[in-house]
């Protein structure tokens, strides 16, 4: 029996059994490579689950939307591990209760699926020891390099030609399982601290000001990246941060489930040698 | 014939230790630039990031940001919480293009007016040197001109 078919039929026993109220998986898309959301409340919807190399999504984004865990039930849902990541950033950020959420863990290794063993938050710590020894993708690693070689000038106007394009659809913002705030920053009006019309200014502002609440939060699955419709490369700043936190503060986000958030912790001997 | 250059810059202080350098500074006397707009709040750790963007986008070429020392927050802790903010949000910047010289951070205690003096007059004549933030200010100008947005 092949994973998919493992997970469907476990998804199913718990749902009759009532168990869990909801599973969160995948479904097949728009088109052949294409996977969308599938959420699956009776047993006779588990049959729509695909599990294939195409699942790349970040479901977690739909566990703190819209209070579906207020009620305390418990809701099972397909993870990957960089999606197991969020979860632990979204756990340590008291917005999820670890034990009302059933993870069908699954790696994607060279094209094929391959799942994780265990079911609760708790059975994945071995994640941690993966955080800190992955390495980014050369390709990223690469423009970032470029970018940082650059005078600031050049670096402003290379910005601010990809912030150009940004149209302000929130499409990074609702990709994104960190941007659960009940009241964005950007819809607050007063003050109205960022331009929300979608000229240049505006844009730089709300994504610097995204980067930043993000930084230190961010688990690297590329939501953002592969949400934006006009490909301003997201994935450079988001990695830009998180080496900045890993190199001033040794933090990986989400390493584990009980860490404290970078920016809302301290030490005393944290570095300041920029401070006059 | 223009106007020579004057450096805008807004220094953003905690009450308790820089704001009282700058009072310490005006009472004895010292003479600084008089480039700066001080803004004055509670605490290092009030001073949300939002408060440099804004002041970039209403037209200042440098911003200086500065609390009470390590140890001697009023609130014993703010000014470390702010360190940290500052490390991520200043490596932001760069990465953004935003340069560093722009972005001045500094401790500076009730008791030091004459470095609060120093820091500002060093701070306008670097300014002064790196010339206006064009490139932000050019942003603004777009929206101000272009009747479309």
């Amino acid at each position: 029996m092949g994973i998919q078919e493992q997970y469907r039929s476990e998804a199913a026993a718990m749902l009759s059994s009532g168990e869990v109220k909801l599973v969160i998986g995948f479904g097949a898309g728009s088109t052949a490579d294409r996977r969308r959301p599938v959420f699956a409340r009776t047993a006779e919807e588990t049959g729509k689950f695909v599990l294939d190399p195409a699942c790349i999504a970040n479901l977690t984004t739909y566990l703190v939307s819209g209070g579906l865990l207020s009620d305390g039930k418990k809701v099972a849902i397909f993870l990957k591990p960089d999606s197991i990541r969020s979860l632990n950033i979204l756990i340590s950020e008291s917005q999820i209760r670890p034990e009302q959420v059933v993870i069908f863990g699954y790696a994607i290794e060279n094209g094929e699926i391959m799942p994780l063993s265990g079911r609760s938050i708790s059975d994945f710590t071995e994640i941690g020891g993966r955080i800190r020894s992955a390495t980014p993708p050369p390709a990223v690693l690469q423009e970032a390099e470029q970018i940082e070689a650059m005078s600031p000038a050049e670096r402003f106007e290379f910005w601010k030609a990809q912030f150009s394009k940004c149209i302000k659809c929130y499409a990074c913002r609702q990709a994104c399982p960190m941007c659960y705030c009940k009241r964005c920053i950007v819809d607050v009006n007063q003050p109205q601290w960022i331009n929300t019309s979608s000229h240049t200014l505006g844009n730089f502002e709300w994504n610097i000001v995204r980067a930043f609440h993000l930084a230190g939060r961010c688990a690297a699955c590329g939501a953002c990246d592969r949400a934006c419709p006009v490909n301003i490369p997201l994935r450079l700043i988001n990695y830009r941060m998180g080496k900045e936190v890993k190199e001033a503060f040794n933090y990986y986000a989400g390493e584990c489930s009980d860490q404290q958030p970078v920016l809302a912790s301290f030490s005393q001997d944290d570095p300041e040698t920029f401070i006059l | 014939m223009s106007e020579p250059f004057e450096p805008k810059i807004v220094a953003f202080v905690c009450t308790y230790c820089t704001y009282a350098g700058a009072d310490l500074a005006g009472t004895s006397r010292l003479k600084y630039a008089p480039n700066v707009r001080i803004v004055r709040l509670p605490c290092t750790g009030r001073i949300s990031p939002m408060f440099i963007l804004k002041a970039l986008q209403k037209g200042a070429d440098a911003v200086l940001v500065s609390g009470c020392h390590p140890g001697d927050c009023h609130f014993t802790a703010g000014n470390y919480h702010a360190r940290r903010r500052w490390t991520v949000f200043r490596a932001l910047l760069s990465f953004t293009g935003i340069p560093e010289e722009r972005i001045r951070f500094s401790w500076i205690s009730a008791a030091e007016g004459t470095k609060f003096a120093e820091l500002i007059n060093s701070i306008t004549e670097d300014t002064r040197k790196l010339g206006p933030f064009a490139q932000y200010q050019e942003l603004q100008k777009i929206i101000e001109t272009q009747s479309s947005y």
